[in-house]
């Protein structure tokens, strides 16, 4: 009977929602050349609530819009609006207003006034969809606003030989909540996407490349998740800042190359998640410093320089399930206090064996060798790379440790490359020794 | 040949010892340093902070609150520091010590590290910009205070 009215009462609901949205009496504002409105600001000053700004094509030299009632702006034709550095294009100031299909183009720097192709100023319900963003200061700019979708866009600004303080950021959230970013393209700004106190966002599918600074960049923003983007080219990938509760899954950071470049930068943070995503030839693939109680579990760490730089004032964190290949330096760190744990990792540097076949290595693996902590210590030391000298010292101190943290170490190391979609046999085997006691030395 | 690798090394030390005699300050690397404290890369020109040792080894802040707290955390620092440089954010690139600098401190001036800390050099400039966007005009010593009672910087 429950069910019933369940079924009921969805079924009314189907049936009453368009009739819920459907403004009363909306119009369509047209805007072309041989209309009765030539420019888009006129046609926005003229729409009533509720009505739609068609644009069906053409170049509009024009800025200084503001859109003051909720309105949709859709454009045709690839419709462009042409700032012709004269300002800012458009400024939201109405709720639940669309902006949809435009080029906007040629915004200059300015320091004072921080301009943008697109600027929401405390404003909810604001959508932001498959635009293209071409050569301005500030791309899309939200600011104390919440409850925006920022979808499908294109952001890319002319890199150049510009220093890094004449490109602002492509997609910049300033005390912002409950927004979606998803399916953009961001490139060539200073930061592809930066999140400053932004709460409950969703940052998905997203391509950020060839930025000064970070593809991403949390400052002070809990809460928040990141999955399936792609992160390459920058000049660190991402930056997760002062901020607690950040699931970080299914990325791909590569190519972050350079003397200060990192993957994934980590720097105050606690409590967050880091599952399932590609570290692939970075500098270093994640710097840890200052983090606590996170989860970092069957990501790949492929060709770096460093695979991770874990710093002694990170604790409680726990390494599972992760496969170290092709890496100069698997771990390095700079102390002999580590309170983080190591379990059941691939490492292609492993030398141990496996006499009863079960899958895990008979005898610990130390993930840092002596010379990554000469390394730390002594950054010119890294040209004695490879070098014969350098394999004994490594080889002796592994025996006989007494510089690295022995407490830095893997007592389960896995013999085979874990395959992250289907370990289940390896989940059986790792259960089963579970059970047994006394793999500790 | 190990002779002549020998020799090759020590000419690079002395090469570094020689580079680290002189005690001024340096321009700021934008784009390439890193933050001493943050580590974040420092980027935006008219926030750059600097603190020059008494070795002369310079050390780069993406912004005053960050080489706040690394001096509030390491006081002799400060103590026996050459320069403690910040930017004067009305000129770009000029670089101006801490003791002598304004802060405004207004929620309409974001700062890279969320303090909203802003420096100016000259007194006049500081009191017109303190009209247009509000906040309050700190001193360096008030500046420290506010950054160790900060609960989100630290």
């Amino acid at each position: 009977m429950l069910n019933f009215t369940k079924r009921l009462l969805q079924v009314a609901g189907t049936l009453l929602l368009p009739l819920s949205i459907q403004p009363v009496m909306a119009n369509t504002l047209e805007v072309c050349k041989t209309c009765s409105y030539t420019s888009v600001k006129q046609a926005v000053q003229q729409a009533a609530p509720g009505d739609t700004v068609l644009v069906t094509g053409g170049t509009y030299q024009e800025s200084g819009i503001e859109i003051k009632k909720p309105v949709h702006l859709l454009a045709q034709n690839k419709a462009v609006i042409d700032g012709n550095f004269t300002g800012q294009i458009i400024t939201v100031m109405a709720d639940d207003v669309t902006i949809e299909g435009f080029t906007l183009k040629n915004i200059a720097t300015s320091y004072t006034r921080d301009d943008a192709a697109i600027r929401v100023l405390q404003r909810s319900n604001i959508r932001i969809l498959n635009n293209t963003i071409l050569n301005t200061y500030f791309g899309i700019y939200l600011q104390n606003s919440e409850d925006c979708v920022i979808k499908g866009n294109v952001v890319k600004g002319e890199r150049g030989d510009k220093t890094e303080s004449a490109l602002a950021n492509a997609i910049h959230l300033y005390y912002t909540d409950n927004v979606d970013i998803s399916d953009n393209v961001v490139q060539g700004h200073r930061d592809g996407i930066y999140l400053e106190v932004v709460k409950n966002s969703k940052v998905h599918r997203n391509t950020s490349q060839d930025n000064q600074r970070y593809g991403l960049h949390f400052m002070f923003s809990n809460g928040n998740t990141y999955t399936y983007n792609i992160f390459r080219n920058n000049g660190a990938g991402v930056a997760v800042m002062y901020t607690d509760d950040v699931r970080m899954e299914h990325n791909t950071f590569e190519n972050n190359w350079g003397a200060a470049s990192y993957g994934l930068l980590l720097k105050d943070i606690r409590n967050s998640v880091i599952h399932n995503n590609t570290f692939r030839r970075n500098t270093t693939g994640i710097h840890m410093e200052s983090s606590s109680r996170l989860d970092i579990k069957n990501n790949d760490f492929e060709r770096n320089g460093w695979a991770i730089k874990l710093m002694t004032t990170c604790v409680d964190d726990t390494f599972r399930l992760n496969n170290f290949t092709g890496n100069s330096f698997d771990i390095s760190t700079n102390g002999t206090s580590q309170q983080n744990h190591f379990e059941n990792n691939y490492w292609e540097k492993y030398t141990g064996y496996d006499l009863d076949k079960d899958g895990i290595g008979d005898v610990p693996y130390l993930p840092v060798s002596l010379y990554s902590m000469l390394v730390e210590r002594v950054p010119p030391a890294v040209m004695f790379m490879r070098s014969f000298m350098v394999d004994l010292m490594d080889n002796m101190e592994k025996v006989l440790p007494s510089i690295i943290p022995d407490q830095l170490v893997d007592n389960q190391p896995v013999m085979k490359r874990i395959d992250h979609g289907n370990d289940r046999k390896l989940a059986q085997v790792l259960r089963k020794t579970e059970g047994a006691p006394g793999r500790e030395r | 040949m190990k002779s002549k690798s020998i020799h090759t090394l020590s000419l690079l030390a002395m090469l570094f010892l020689f580079a680290a005699c002189s005690v001024e300050p340096q321009a700021i690397p934008y784009g390439q340093a890193n933050c001493t404290h943050c580590n974040m890369t420092i980027s935006d020109n008219r926030y750059g902070a600097e603190l020059v040792n008494d070795k002369g080894k310079a050390f780069f802040f993406d912004a005053a609150e960050c080489l706040a707290a690394y001096v509030s955390e390491q006081p002799e620092l400060q103590e026996n520091a050459s320069f403690v440089l910040v930017t004067d954010y009305t000129n770009p690139g000029n670089l101006i010590e801490v003791k002598n600098a304004h802060f405004l401190q207004s929620p309409k001036l974001p700062s890279p590290m969320g303090m909203n800390l802003t420096a100016l050099a000259d007194d006049l400039t500081a009191k017109q910009m303190e009209q247009k966007h509000g906040g309050t005009l700190l001193t360096w010593d008030q500046v420290l205070t506010a950054v160790q009672n900060d609960a989100k910087f630290h």
